[in-house]
């Protein structure tokens, strides 16, 4: 599916794209060759997996469900943090955001949480700001 | 210069105090890598680019590939002594190794994957050295037919040889490409895809989507598995293999470093695949193939040295001509390019300091990881007991920041994040994502010589069977699909069963 939408979007948008001529291909031209390719694949793969066995299919759906709340949940987390990031600063979000991980997540006792937040949350601060001299987003007081 | 001249020139580059500590820095973190199950190389590379900005560009290759050859020693580690491969190139190592741990003999196994380790990682370098500037002086004749019809065969062989089926690995290659061409068009100036989006003017961002693809892809899948780990423990004195099993080990090492060498020239899974090719060869030429799997010491001693000389025959298309093989190949090639450096056919004779100074590196790569993987193997088990769950979230976290670092953007981080969803979407359904990370770095090459090649031979494209180079590969190329759709239609064999399983 994701291959037969890229390919869908790519042949809408590539088609506002001048092609040019054969002699002189413009920027259009490869991506919609490539669009092409991708619908034409994403086609086949659902045909394909269409045509397969549906027996275990209901068992293997609620698995893959279960399975899929640890990832979702530190992919709507990480994206929270991502959102705030340049609002609150890094100090400030970063232990939040470990916290919530640790706790949420890891299922660590909340002390014992909350301390490796604040000590990797500050230490994480330290190594990239101090040490490596990366420019992280600065928190209300200034770091 | 002669070879040894410009090996020289390399060796007092690489022996300067502070390329030292970068290489031993390298092969520490790299070995750290392979003995964690969850972090692979790749995601390994990855996190260690943007502690690359602030060195220059020869310390930050040197630092990059010690942990590239330093996973591959690591992984076979954790195989032998828990059945767990560290990276997927020991994924063949659990059979023997770790039946030869359950008989006691683990330590000796440890030594013999080390030794050839260091064996065929040398003679592969000794390959890289002789071979990479001959192809790259080869490659100066190379116009943009030229080029285009490398990257299609490339291309191709990367669908027949990569981890997946071809008509799996294909679309992956085409989805790369696609993504490749968003931004502006080098040609003509023309914004594509970018919808106004001032952050996606000059494409998206390499290092994002690399550390999301491997790096959050790799955390999101290993965070719905519970490791239950028992560790072995190995004392010191049990490291020293007998006579027979140094006797029995020399032919696989040698034979090893041939394969390994020359199946990493290839593009795909070159390390996976050339430790099984390794092992399938070692049990057919055994005299008693019926006991391979219940602990003989050539199912190590081969995979693991040709997993080594994978990685310097890996090099030689990306050092000689520009074009990486593999996701670790490709993904060092992206650290070269933000230090404003593209490997080609003039990376060689324009950069000999980097080219030869990494190569001087590799050899003292090779020595310190021998010593960090024999007498202090028991500090990088140790590793092992630290839980996963305190890990990833480091691991989160230094991926988010090392994606900022790159251009302090928001939207870089939600590229990261978007990376992640969908390498973990991929490895679910079990396409292999390195297709897709090597056809974004190298697609927009593709395009470019391809409408280069148009343009000068004003529509005609007899230009590209018209001298024997490109009539060559192409030539290649044809027989190469044909052959992949032949092989569509039989059953699998069983290593690409195996493969893919894995």
């Amino acid at each position: 599916m994701i291959f037969l939408l890229t390919g869908i979007y790519g042949l809408i948008f590539s088609l506002h794209l001048p092609m040019g001529r054969w002699t002189e291909p413009g920027p259009g031209a490869f991506p919609f060759g490539l669009a092409v390719l991708l619908s034409f694949s994403g086609i086949m793969i659902i045909a394909r997996t269409k045509t397969k066995k549906e027996e275990k299919q209901e068992g293997k759906t609620r698995e893959f469900l279960r399975n899929l709340i640890t990832p979702l949940s530190i992919v709507l987390l990480t994206l929270a943090f991502i959102l705030v990031l340049e609002r609150v600063g890094y100090v400030a979000s970063v232990p939040v955001y470990l916290f919530i991980l640790f706790f949420g997540i890891c299922r660590y006792k909340l002390p014992l949480a909350a301390g490796m937040a604040v000590v990797f949350g500050l230490g994480s601060w330290y190594l990239f700001v101090k040490i490596l001299g990366v420019q992280l987003p600065l928190s209300f007081w200034g770091i | 210069m002669d070879v040894f001249g410009n090996l020289l020139a390399g060796f007092q580059t690489a022996l300067s105090l502070h390329n030292i500590y970068l290489c031993f820095i390298g092969c520490l973190f790299g070995t750290m890598v392979g003995v964690l199950p969850g972090i692979g190389p790749l995601a390994g590379i990855s996190l260690l680019i943007p502690a690359t900005y602030g060195l220059d560009a020869t310390g930050a290759i040197i630092m990059l590939a010690g942990i590239y050859y330093g996973a591959m020693y690591g992984g076979s580690t954790t195989s032998i002594l828990m059945n767990i491969p560290g990276e997927s190139a020991s994924v063949i190592t659990c059979v023997d190794g770790y039946r030869m741990t359950q008989k006691g003999r683990g330590g000796a196994a440890l030594f013999i994957s080390a030794w050839g380790s260091f064996i065929g990682g040398n003679l592969s370098i000794l390959g890289l050295m002789i071979l990479a500037p001959l192809l790259a002086n080869f490659a100066t004749r190379f116009g943009p037919p030229e080029i285009f019809a490398v990257l299609v065969l490339a291309f191709l062989l990367l669908g027949s040889l990569g981890s997946g089926s071809f008509f799996k690995t294909m679309p992956m290659i085409i989805l790369g490409m696609f993504l490749g061409t968003v931004g502006m068009d080098p040609l003509t100036g023309s914004f594509r895809f970018t919808h106004d989006v001032k952050d996606l003017y000059d494409g998206v961002g390499f290092v994002p989507v690399a550390m999301g693809a491997f790096g959050i892809g790799e955390i999101l899948v290993a965070t719905e598995e519970s490791l239950v780990r028992i560790i072995h423990k190995v004392k010191m004195r049990e490291l020293l293999p007998t006579r027979e099993e140094l006797r029995a080990s020399w032919g696989p090492i040698f034979r090893g470093s041939g394969l390994g060498f020359m199946i990493g020239i290839l593009p795909g899974s070159a390390h996976v695949l050339s430790s099984f090719v390794s092992y399938a060869v070692e049990k057919k030429l055994s005299q008693h193939p019926e006991e391979f799997g219940t602990g003989r010491i050539e199912g190590v001693a081969g995979p693991e040295t040709a997993n080594n000389s994978a990685t310097g025959g890996a090099m030689i298309p990306f050092l000689g001509i520009g074009i990486p093989t593999g996701p670790a190949t490709a993904v060092m090639m992206i650290a070269l390019m933000i230090h404003g450096i593209r490997p080609g056919p003039l990376f060689i004779s324009e950069q000999p300091q980097i080219f030869w100074g990494l190569i001087a590196s590799m050899y003292i790569g090779n020595v310190i990881l021998l010593i960090l993987n024999l007498p202090l193997v028991g500090i990088f088990i140790n590793l092992l007991r630290v839980p996963f769950r305190i890990l990833f979230p480091l691991v989160l976290l230094i991926c988010l920041v090392g994606s900022y670092s790159v251009s302090s953007s928001t939207f870089d981080l939600l590229v990261l994040l978007g990376s992640g969803v969908l390498g973990y979407i991929f490895r679910k359904l079990k396409y292999d994502l390195a297709p897709f990370i090597l056809a974004l770095i190298i697609g927009p090459l593709l395009e470019m010589s391809l409408r280069q090649s148009l343009m000068r031979s004003a529509g005609s494209l007899s230009i590209f069977w018209n001298n024997p180079i490109t009539l060559t590969l192409f030539g290649a190329s044809s027989l190469l699909f044909l052959w992949n759709l032949i092989t569509a239609l039989r059953p699998k064999s069983t290593w690409k069963k195996a493969l893919e399983e894995e």
